[in-house]
């Protein structure tokens, strides 16, 4: 535990960068352990009767928030309608929703590396700052100070519009396999060349244990190597808004994403998403998994996992010039057709209040964005998660910086790049693919940001 | 007031044929218009929406035929259409070889033919995303149930659709066991309506089971073979569902048919014009297609009754 | 080609009864194995679908594959209905494909009368192509219309998506059937004074009852069976059964049972009215199909 503190007084120091070269620091206060003010001010009763439609992404921390409505229901008299979708046609069904002119749902979440600039454009969320501002609807127990500035920059757009309040970051981490590790002799790598030697000393194909495996999936493997393209301090579209991605980085990275999965992963990656990735890595055959930090749980449930209680946690490995942990990350907004927004706002409100920020963390169902969630020691320590699992969110929380470029065309980028990178592991070479996807995806990005 | 019709046959109260036939026509009337509204309707504003540039947010442009020049310069799409291509020739060729092999077989009289024959065609009736999902499952290629199938036969395991090189044979693989029972109960319909002289002749003259099938039994259900491959080819260039849930069109773009490509511009990207530009040049294609397919049986029927 | 090797041995030694008797008997093996490999498959997988269904999840996923369940469980029927409103779902699916069925053969039975009697092959092209056109294609701008019209977030949109796919069927089982209808009893009416709709309504509609019966069933499981409309459509209210199904898939590993188990759920009513009208499938789809061409 004090090696725990340790790190957390480190990272008070540090910044988490946010957005093409800004970095914002993380905590913006020491951590105070608030008790809930007296509501008696606050009419939580103002909506009383009215119904909400409340729209998630179907993840671990969409489940907290249903499975605790019950709450809501009591305090304020809303009655609640809400569904997790799966991610995919979450994204998908939003955008419909939202082209037709009247949503179905009156609050949903929203993933800012994929949805941030183009719900902007659309206008399709309201702006929640009055909301935040007005006394009447934001209860004084809020406190919107607490919000990391990283989260809050991540949730702003450029007009400083703050169409949603930060709910979750998600930053990539490394899930090791700690027998298989012992086995082949090796500690847990700090770097990009460490991460592929492990690999190698691990990987026996013909024994079924397999070095490392990270999403293949056209569309979901894209962040994998846009995030280990932060290790080069490069990231696909540049501040000035111009494409990246046949930089000799973007190649090395490309190269690299190539190595771990052509050469040390389980035979038919190329189809894998993360689900498929956890499932191999739960039936204790995989050395190492890549992805976002949320998947404690499953892992530590003996029930299903045969790696229970046998998994470390590590940060993200450096790269040649930087180390970084890809970013990414959701909020709930509320929509802009919604004839019912104020009611929606207080539900919003509720979702990010701090205990439902605590469950999150306490659950190990993803890193909420309250410092005082983060930083509470009496929550670190009631964790029925490893102590590394806490200690690597902490300090990956210090060196996040966005896995994906901020940009309209997200879901096109994702499957042009997507597709050139399971051309690569099916043996493509991935200069030649990235300039043939890039010649295909600069159009795209152009007339996106002509319109 | 009836009419004696020159051919002898009494007609109704109003005797003129062309009369008549507006008469009948009526009965098609709310269908037709049911059929305007849902069906025509949306093909013209399909054309209508293929010469703008109609995307979700922003304006829309009147763009000629950019969206079409667009399309041939594609080369994803154009990928898409030998995809599609290769996909329907295999989905064709397997269920009606083994379609036909069915039929035969049921078309003989054995213990419990009934239960069996509806075994045989639950399949076809199952609903394609579920069957779809199951079919994920087996195909793992570390967990799943075909693998472990092959190699304890002895065979090595295959990456089924996790490889650019054997996805469409999987997916095909799936498409043979939905759609087989279909190929099998038109051409069983074809088997029971033969005539059976020409098989008691050719008992007389001794001759073996597979003369008889080689020399009467085929050329007598070729039509209906080729009235499965039509249904078939149609069948196949318009899967959706099985590719959708499987692949979503992957590894890479290694399953992507003109139908996933069409779902990925339409509902991934909003590129609404651009969407409905695929569905001009699919929809062209499919007639063609089908055209080509009608052409061959009335051949068929034509050599059959020389 | 092994076979006749010692065959035609065997042939020396026996008897010319005995020789047939064994001729008979290899025939009936060989013909009895053919069904078997022709069977199995499909019944295979449904098995391995219920196997799934009734597994604990570490039993799903061990290797080499559990095919007997150690243990029945029904924790994934459970996690099903309990994670989702199922019933819900199913219902909707139910109003879906019913209404979708009804109105097709409202109008589509009487379509399919006039189109057979005036012989109007321009109109059943039309039908046949709308029959051909993949259903995706419809979807933009109808969806397009929906919006224009405010009709979104209830079940009507789904139902008039879903006409697309139940009345080209409907109208185009009942142009085969009326075509092969004898004659004689309507012109007989006609002859007597009645007018086309009673010669309709009181000989051909009641003759033609199996023919209905087979549309009605085929085109209610192809709407039950269609994914892509209710996929776009649908929200959390007005989902149908296919795609829920497909949304049981998890955010967490791959969770096998309760896919399972949620697949059986959706195709078991279409089979079981697939095995129980096995017959009438049977005759509808040749002839419907036979007149496809």
């Amino acid at each position: 535990m004090r090696n725990f503190r340790r790190s957390i007084l480190t990272s008070r120091r540090t910044a988490l960068g946010m957005g093409a070269g800004t970095a914002a620091t993380l905590i913006g206060a020491p951590y105070v352990i608030r008790r809930a003010r007296a509501q008696s001010d606050f009419d939580w009763k103002r909506f009383e009767g009215e119904h909400l439609e409340v729209f998630l992404s179907k993840n671990p921390r969409s489940a907290l928030l249903q499975e605790h409505e019950a709450e809501f229901v009591e305090l304020t008299g809303i009655s609640v309608g809400s569904e997790q979708v799966p991610e995919q046609q979450h994204r998908q069904k939003q955008v419909i929703e939202f082209t037709s002119g009247s949503t179905s749902f009156d609050v949903t979440m929203t993933a800012y590396h994929v949805q941030k600039r183009l719900f902007a454009k659309g206008g399709w969320l309201e702006d929640l700052r009055p909301f935040l501002e007005d006394p009447e609807l934001t209860p004084p127990d809020y406190d919107f100070a607490d919000f990391s500035e990283g989260s809050v920059a991540y949730a702003t757009q450029a007009d400083g519009r703050m169409d949603t309040v930060p709910f979750n970051i998600d930053p990539w981490i490394v899930y090791w396999n700690q027998d298989l590790f012992a086995e082949a002799g090796i500690e847990y790598p700090d770097t990009y060349e460490g991460m592929l030697e492990a690999a190698k000393a691990i990987h026996a194909p013909d024994k079924g244990i397999y070095g490392v495996v990270s999403r293949g999936l056209k569309n979901a493997n894209t962040p994998v190597w846009t995030g280990l393209m932060l290790g080069w301090d490069m990231e696909a579209v540049d501040a000035e808004g111009m494409l990246t991605t046949t930089s000799p980085e973007a190649i090395a990275a490309a190269e690299l994403y190539k190595t771990l999965n052509a050469d040390y992963a389980p035979e038919g990656v190329v189809g894998f998403n993360w689900n498929e990735c956890q499932t191999s890595f739960m039936q204790g055959t995989v050395g190492m998994w890549i992805d976002g930090l949320g998947f404690a749980k499953p892992l530590e449930d003996a029930a299903t996992s045969k790696v229970a209680g046998k998994v470390g946690y590590g940060v993200f490995p450096s790269g040649p010039t930087a180390r970084h942990s890809p970013l990414f990350g959701s909020g709930l907004g509320v929509s802009a057709f919604s004839p019912r927004k104020e009611a929606a706002f207080l539900y919003c409100a509720w979702a990010t209040n701090k205990v439902n920020q605590v469950r999150m963390l306490q659950s190990g169902a993803g890193a909420p964005c309250r410092n005082s969630a983060i930083f509470d020691p009496e929550v670190l320590a009631s964790l029925a998660f490893p102590e590394q699992w806490a200690e690597t969110l902490v300090e990956s929380a210090r060196i996040a910086r966005p896995g994906l470029p901020v940009i309209i065309p997200v879901s096109e980028f994702r499957d042009i790049y997507g597709v050139a990178l399971t051309n690569m592991i099916s043996g493509a070479d991935p200069a030649e693919e990235l300039a043939s996807a890039t010649e295909q995806f600069r159009p795209v990005l152009e007339k996106s940001e002509r319109a | 007031m009836s009419v004696e019709s020159p051919g002898g046959i009494a007609l109704g109260r109003s005797g003129n044929p062309a009369v008549r036939r507006w008469q009948y026509l009526l009965f098609a009337a709310p269908a037709l218009v049911a059929v305007f509204l849902v069906i025509v309707f949306p093909w013209a504003f399909t054309v209508f929406m293929s010469m703008h540039d109609w995307g979700v947010v922003g304006s829309r442009t009147f763009v000629g035929a950019d969206n079409f020049l667009r399309l041939l310069s594609d080369k994803r799409f154009i990928e898409s259409i030998g995809h599609t291509l290769y996909f329907t020739a295999l989905a064709i060729a397997l269920p009606v070889v083994l379609g036909v092999f069915a039929a035969v077989v049921f078309h003989r009289n054995f213990p419990m033919r009934g239960v069996l024959r509806a075994i045989f065609i639950m399949p076809m009736m199952a609903t394609p995303v579920a069957i779809a999902l199951v079919w994920t499952m087996m195909f793992h290629p570390q967990l799943g149930v075909l693998n472990y199938l092959l190699t304890s036969v002895g065979l090595p395991p295959s990456l089924w659709v996790y490889s650019p090189a054997t996805v469409i044979p999987a997916l095909v693989l799936v498409e043979v066991w939905h759609w087989t029972p279909l190929v099998m109960l038109i051409v069983l319909g074809g088997l029971a309506s033969l005539p059976t002289e020409p098989y008691e002749s050719a008992v007389i003259d001794g001759a073996s089971a597979w003369q008889m099938f080689r020399h009467i039994t085929f050329p007598l259900v070729l039509p209906f073979i080729m009235v499965a491959v039509i249904i078939r080819a149609i069948d196949a260039l318009k899967t959706f569902d099985t590719i959708f849930v499987i692949t979503q069109g992957g590894p890479g773009t290694a399953s992507e048919t003109i139908n996933i490509f069409l779902y990925l511009q339409a509902f991934a990207f909003y590129d609404i014009g651009y969407a409905s530009a695929v569905v001009v040049v699919f929809f062209v294609i499919i007639v063609i297609f089908s055209l080509i397919l009608l052409w061959a049986r009335q051949r068929t029927l034509w050599v059959v009754d020389n | 080609m092994n076979a006749t090797g010692p065959l035609a041995q065997v042939r020396g030694a026996f008897s010319v009864s005995a020789k047939r008797g064994f001729e008979v008997l290899f025939g009936k093996l060989a013909f009895a194995f053919a069904v078997i490999v022709i069977v199995s498959p499909a019944i295979l997988v449904f098995l391995w679908m219920l196997s799934l269904s009734l597994k604990t999840e570490v039993e799903n996923t061990a290797f080499p594959p559990v095919f007997i369940p150690g243990t029945l469980t029904l924790q994934n029927f459970y996690a099903v209905f309990e994670s989702s409103p199922f019933a819900l779902y199913t219902l909707n699916s139910i109003i879906v494909s019913g209404t979708a069925t009804g109105l097709a053969l409202l109008v589509g039975v009487p379509a399919g009368y006039g189109i057979a009697k005036a012989r109007s092959n321009g109109i059943a092209v039309l039908i046949l192509i709308a029959r051909m056109t993949p259903g995706l294609s419809y979807l933009i701008p109808l969806f397009i219309m929906f919006r224009v019209l405010g009709l979104t977030n209830s079940l009507t949109p789904i139902i008039i998506t879903h006409l697309v796919i139940t009345v080209p069927i409907v109208v185009w089982i009942m142009i085969g059937f009326f075509e092969n209808l004898p004659r004689e009893l309507e012109e007989s009416a006609l002859i007597d004074g009645a007018s086309l709709w009673q010669a309709f309504w009181r000989i051909a509609l009641p003759l033609s009852r199996p023919g209905i019966v087979v549309a009605a069933i085929l085109s209610f499981i192809f709407s039950w069976n269609n994914f892509i409309f209710g996929v776009v459509l649908a929200g959390r209210e007005t989902r149908t059964l296919p795609v829920a199904v497909y949304n049981v898939l998890t955010f967490e590993q791959i969770s096998w049972g309760p896919l399972a188990a949620a697949a059986l759920v959706v195709t078991l009513p279409v089979l079981v009215l697939t095995v129980v009208i096995q017959k009438q499938i049977v005759g509808g789809l040749t002839s419907g199909a036979v007149k496809g061409g």
